[in-house]
């Protein structure tokens, strides 16, 4: 909606704004959760499991009970509770067996947390250790030891997910598109490849913290750091056979999430303690070590790529087989499944597909939702692809990707055809390959090379993605006024840092016309309080919850003209507004304040009419449907993001050594809300793509132990590794989009890696096709080549 | 043991146990929760404080050591409900985004610019090299850092095609 | 901390001697606490003692003599290295590896010589030290004792010092002042990162120096070099010196190359 309206009549989307949490956040007030004391609270500390996989032989926590101070000691033994998004496999404590590295046995709720950790300490865990699934391709045959061997009993989403009992596969995704045969038979060049990255952590800078209460009459409250304060509920209620209006989430500041928060984490935990403990709530908070093995990360992936093309560039058939090595517990990874099963081929058009996507229980710390949902991890494969099969056909690696994007008329691998309003690829690479002079060197880069010896290579990749979301998502918004006359928003879609609350202030003041200092959002997420919002992922906020804005703001104003019809005797649809009152539109001076009706107004002698004014706006996704089980075809896709990048690396063919001397991307957002949010989440999205690219990932020894489970061999970039970056936004408007915008929280970290690895193939010759890239790397592919 | 310290001009007398870390005394004992834990393991920064002129990290310091000491939080950084320089130009420049890693940030960047008046681009990264950010990327902070001291040449801006 | 632990802060050093002395093997010392307390977070070592080593009044802070030579106190940071103007003119060698060690933040708390006393064969102040020929002083109750910092460390996280034994000071002799110095360490990434493998060289006259971290299970430094020395033959007596292991850090081979890679620039650059 109002997607047409042009720039210079808008007054604040569009605009600069600052964030409307910033003076919380820059005066240390904001409180997360982990900052939150309660009367009564008692400190949770939980006992893991050493082993990838063993058997629990026995648990002791006799002495553990006795140590004074302690209120509580759980195991799994007492814990008939199992959890799950989408395939429900995971009990609240390990029971019978341990299925990774890290998982909780046993947990402890002392009054402080030294007694806590000593509790821990004076568990006695005998286990049987198990000889581990550790390779996801192993893990499928035949004889490979199960994960879950009980898979055929639990409970699952049958219209959306194929797991395979007897088997370690939780997920099966397919998708046939056109004839695959046929399509191998008509391609002049057939090749194929595999392409590797691992596990790696979302690292948010706040751990995982919850705070659980269980009172009597199963009245549950939860503070907690999470996404999705409705999931949370949602799960527990399922969970635990306990009514949703008996449970309370409350979400206070979150210190970053990245779908690490996704879903539903240590809260049963937090719960379960505090009810054995009489009701006294209890905080949980992941220490950083527990953050990397306790808590999920994201799945590893193996991607075979089957590509056949003709001569002339045009791809003809793609095969594609994604194997998702996604730990002990299917938790999002299904889904991450599903929708690169989906999106799984970039944003190409490919008219002959086969996509076969396979998520795998392995014994690891398990895989969640992760910012781009699988298209960070593909993206790798299929961008390094295109490169590789552009230069077997002696094809310039950009054109090969214009000649084959999705554009108006294209059909994508689900059936969908593409629009003119679903966005312009082409433009995106256009744009960054200009920015980083694509195709030559400069003047400024000859001289570089020269005197550093290192030499300078290009890439532009390409990227797409549509929230992977059920076809029935919606969400809502309500709108209050204030007696002067200004208004909160109660908004559900959790403010993570994206800086979603100052674009929806945005668009709230823009459609009542108000200056946005009278706007405000309400930052703590109540579910008590607010109205519904699915989850805060898949970048759908902007689109789901602006168009909610903007129907909130729509009958807020609708509310307060039928008042304002009634005090001015007129009819509504002769009414405007400013900032400040409603008046006729043909005598200015006949008006009314929002003031004087905010929560009714009163007449002369006393009389009121009306009440509080809150407006109330839902929206739902439309038209979308579930995928054909056995075709993958449907209309998954709420809105199309595409994207590209131009990396710029210098390396040193010598040693290795590489920089990343500079990045150019660029996305059509539809329409820019807020230039520095954007910006922010462009420059954000990069770093960390360049981070899962360059120097994260899980490391295990031959047990499945980690070997890296802190921040002194996980490293994450510093200020000092960071890039020249430049962003880029192009405006194709989406439709359906508020003020046709589209969201880009995921997309800048997209295809990132697949930027990396191209430019330093094409700088040097070193071909990788795994990640990250170490500089080591760099150089054993280089010896390789010699 | 009996503690006294000097918390953003204010003096604090507590008994604390010995084995308490300042991050810990600073949250718990003085009910100042702007200063944040991270990792515990000095890596992150998010629980940098300024004592006695320095940045550290107060995960590995004790409470007990800095007995006598003058320690510096994020919540001294506004006077008089006036949001300083530094806090102004990180709202300004979106240096900000789930807040985390702002309240030991800003502490680093306050120590680089008392030290350094018009810090170039490399000090401010290596200033703030210890303080890890997830959500930013760093630019928009070098940036608010920049435009208090005077050397922000040219918004970065969302270049629009 | 989640472990318990008491805190002795003694005034002068016949106190501290006493104390640890008499705590024998249940105390830790604490000078800047970023080797310390991470391994007792960590559950790694649970002393029941910390001695705090800053409190003692009278230990050497920074100072230089033509006859004595540079004598480096046991409360000196990282940073008191890098903003000595004295240590920046005549001993660069410190400064580029003390500049090198963590981040800002921890480079304002950890000392020299804890950093040599944790004898992480990773130590970036270990590399200067080697190269500039320095010794210790080590002090307890019988008395002092100097030993040459090439034979200070035995192993990893080993050194000579028996139970009751402090560092009381470094010794860099002076006939090092003004020696020309070149650091390169391999990280990760560009930002705070351990070593992979560092490597030190020092040149002063006719005489250079080698050092390489990383690469051993202790700092490992050369003989005394000519300095007009070309890289085969340097690298001929590195070779020897040098024992790296694959870990999940870095690989053996690329260790050794780098190593290579570093010298032969240091070679280059250090005039």
């Amino acid at each position: 909606m109002f997607e047409n309206v042009k720039k210079d009549e808008l007054k604040y989307v569009g605009k600069k704004v600052e964030r409307l949490d910033a003076d919380e956040k820059v005066t240390g007030s904001a409180l997360y959760t982990g900052d939150l004391v309660l009367p009564g609270m008692l400190y949770a500390k939980v006992k893991r499991s050493p082993y990838a996989r063993a058997k629990i032989v026995r648990i002791n926590t006799k002495k553990a009970e006795a140590l004074p101070g302690v209120h509580c000691v759980l195991t799994g033994a007492e814990l008939n509770y199992r959890v799950g998004l989408y395939l429900v496999d995971k009990y609240v404590l390990a029971k019978d067996v341990v299925r990774h590295f890290g998982e909780a046995v046993a947990a402890v709720a002392a009054e402080t947390p030294v007694i806590a950790q000593k509790a821990v300490d004076l568990i006695e865990v005998e286990y049987e250790e198990l000889e581990p699934v550790l390779d996801c391709v192993k893990a499928l045959d035949k004889n490979a030891p199960l994960v879950h061997p009980d898979l055929g009993t639990y409970e699952y989403v049958q219209a959306v997910f194929t797991p395979v009992p007897g088997t370690n596969i939780a997920n099966h995704t397919k998708l046939r598109k056109g004839d695959i045969e046929k399509g191998f038979k008509e391609a002049d060049f057939v090749f194929e490849r595999t392409y590797k990255n691992p596990n790696v952590q979302h690292v948010p800078m706040e751990t995982h913290v919850a705070i659980g209460q269980w009172l009597p009459n199963d009245k549950i409250n939860i503070w907690t750091s999470a996404q999705s304060p409705f999931t949370v509920r949602n799960l527990f209620a399922y969970s635990f056979k306990i009514p949703r209006n008996n449970i309370r989430v409350i979400v206070p500041y979150i210190g970053g999430g990245f779908g690490g928060k996704a879903g539903i984490g240590l809260e049963p935990l937090a719960c379960c303690l505090s009810r054995k403990a009489g009701g006294r709530p209890v905080k949980l908070q992941a220490t950083r070590e527990e953050e990397f093995s306790l808590l999920p990360c994201r799945s590893a992936l193996v991607y075979k790529i089957k590509t056949g093309v003709k001569k002339d560039g045009k791809i003809v058939a793609q095969q594609m087989t994604m194997y998702w090595d996604s730990g002990a517990y299917a938790d999002y990874a299904v889904n991450v499944t599903r929708a690169s099963g989906y999106s799984g081929a970039g944003p190409y058009e490919i008219p002959n597909a086969w996509l076969d996507a396979y998520t795998i229980y392995t014994n690891k710390p398990f895989g969640t939702a992760y910012r781009g949902f699988g298209h960070v991890e593909f993206s790798w494969g299929i961008e390094r692809n295109m490169d590789y099969v552009a230069k077997q056909i002696n094809m310039d690696p950009l054109k090969f990707r214009i000649i084959n994007a999705l554009k108006p008329g294209s059909i994508t691998l689900t059936g969908e055809h593409i629009t003119e309003n679903t966005g312009n690829v082409v433009k995106c690479m256009e744009a960054v390959a200009e920015k980083i002079n694509y195709g030559k060197l400069t003047a400024e880069e000859k001289q570089y090379e020269k005197r550093t010896g290192m030499k300078i290579g290009k890439s532009v990749v390409a990227l797409h993605k549509a929230p992977a979301m059920p076809p029935f998502t919606a969400t809502s918004v309500i709108l209050k006024m204030n007696e002067d006359g200004t208004v909160i928003a109660n908004i559900a879609l959790s403010e993570i840092g994206q800086g979603a609350y100052t674009a929806l202030a945005q668009i709230i003041a823009e459609q009542l016309k108000f200056p946005i200092e009278k706007v405000r959002v309400s930052i703590d997420s109540d579910t008590d309080k607010e109205g519904y919002d699915w989850q805060t992922v898949a970048s759908k906020g902007l689109i789901l919850s602006g168009n909610a804005a903007i129907l909130a703001a729509q009958d807020l104003l609708k509310k307060a003209y039928n008042v304002a019809a009634q005090i001015l005797r007129a009819n509504p649809v002769d009414l405007d507004n400013d900032g400040e009152k409603i008046f006729l539109k043909h005598h200015k001076d006949k008006c009314v304040y929002f003031s004087q009706i905010a929560v009714g107004y009163s007449y002369p002698d006393g009389n009121g009419i009306g009440g509080p004014l809150i407006g109330v706006g839902v929206y739902c996704a439309q038209g979308l449907t579930n995928l054909n089980k056995e075709t993958g075809q449907g209309l998954p896709a709420l809105d199309w993001t595409y994207g590209a990048h131009g990396v710029v690396v210098a390396v040193n063919s010598y040693t290795g050594e590489f920089e990343v001397l500079k990045i150019a991307s660029a996305f059509d957002v539809g329409r820019v809300i807020n230039p520095q949010c954007v910006r922010g989440q462009v420059v954000g999205g990069v770093v960390q793509g360049l981070g899962t690219a360059m120097c994260e990932g899980y490391i295990y020894d031959g047990k499945g132990k980690l070997l890296n489970p802190s921040f002194t061999d996980n490293k994450i970039f510093t200020s000092l590794d960071v890039p020249e970056i430049i962003g880029i936004a192009v405006e194709t408007p989406q439709i359906d989009g508020a003020y046709g915008a589209r969201g880009v929280g995921e997309h800048p970290m997209i295809a990132v890696c697949g930027g990396v690895g191209n430019a330093i193939e094409n700088a040097c010759g070193a071909d990788l096709t795994y990640m990250p890239i170490r500089q080591e790397d760099v150089w054993r592919a280089l010896q390789k080549k010699k | 043991m009996l503690i006294k310290v000097n918390i953003n001009g204010k003096d604090y007398e507590k008994d604390v146990a010995p084995y308490k870390n300042l991050l810990y005394f600073l949250r718990e004992d003085c009910g100042l929760t702007g200063t944040k834990e991270g990792c515990g393991a000095g890596e992150c920064g998010a629980c940098t404080v300024i004592m006695n002129g320095k940045t550290v990290n107060s995960c590995l310091v004790l409470a007990v050591e800095a007995n006598g000491a003058k320690i510096e939080t994020i919540e001294g950084e506004a006077v008089n409900g006036k949001l300083s320089k530094i806090q102004e130009a990180f709202k300004k420049h979106h240096a900000v985004q789930c807040g985390f890693c702002t309240p030991g940030m800003i502490m680093s960047v306050k120590a680089l610019l008392r030290k350094n008046k018009k810090p170039k681009e490399e000090e401010i990264k290596e200033a703030i090299d210890g303080n890890l950010c997830r959500c930013t990327g760093y630019k928009q902070i070098i940036e608010a850092v920049q435009d208090i001291t005077g050397q922000l040449k040219k918004e970065e801006e969302i270049i629009y095609v | 901390m989640l472990y318990e632990f008491d805190y002795i802060s003694p005034k002068n050093k016949n106190e501290l001697l006493e104390i640890i002395a008499e705590k024998n093997g249940e105390c830790k010392i604490l000078a800047g606490g970023t080797d310390l307390l991470v391994d007792i977070r960590n559950g790694i070592i649970k002393p029941k003692f910390v001695v705090d080593i800053k409190t003692v009044k009278d230990f050497p802070k920074i100072t230089y003599s033509e006859k004595e030579g540079l004598i480096i106190g046991p409360t000196i940071t990282c940073f008191d290295i890098i903003e000595n103007k004295l240590i920046q003119e005549k001993f660069p060698a410190l400064v580029l590896t003390a500049k090198e060690l963590g981040s800002t933040q921890i480079r304002n708390r950890a000392t020299i010589i804890g950093n040599i006393c944790n004898a992480s064969p990773c130590a970036d102040m270990s590399l200067s030290l080697l190269c500039l020929d320095a010794s210790v002083d080590i002090i307890s109750k019988e008395g002092t004792r100097r030993v040459k910092i090439k034979e200070f460390f035995t192993g990893v996280k080993k050194t000579v010092l028996n139970k009751g034994e402090v560092v009381e000071k470094i010794i860099i002799p002076a006939v090092m002042a003004n020696a020309k110095a070149g650091f390169k360490k391999l990280k990760r990434i560009k930002g705070h990162d351990l070593s992979l493998v560092s490597v030190c060289l020092v040149k002063k006259g006719k005489i250079m120096r080698v050092a390489v971290g990383s690469a051993a299970p202790t700092s490992v430094v050369s003989d005394d070099i000519d300095s007009n020395s070309d890289f085969p033959t340097v690298w001929s007596k590195i070779e020897k010196l040098i024992n790296p292991i694959d870990d999940i850090r870095c690989s053996k081979d690329y260790r050794i190359f780098m190593v290579k890679v570093y010298l032969e620039r240091l070679l280059k650059e250090v005039k």
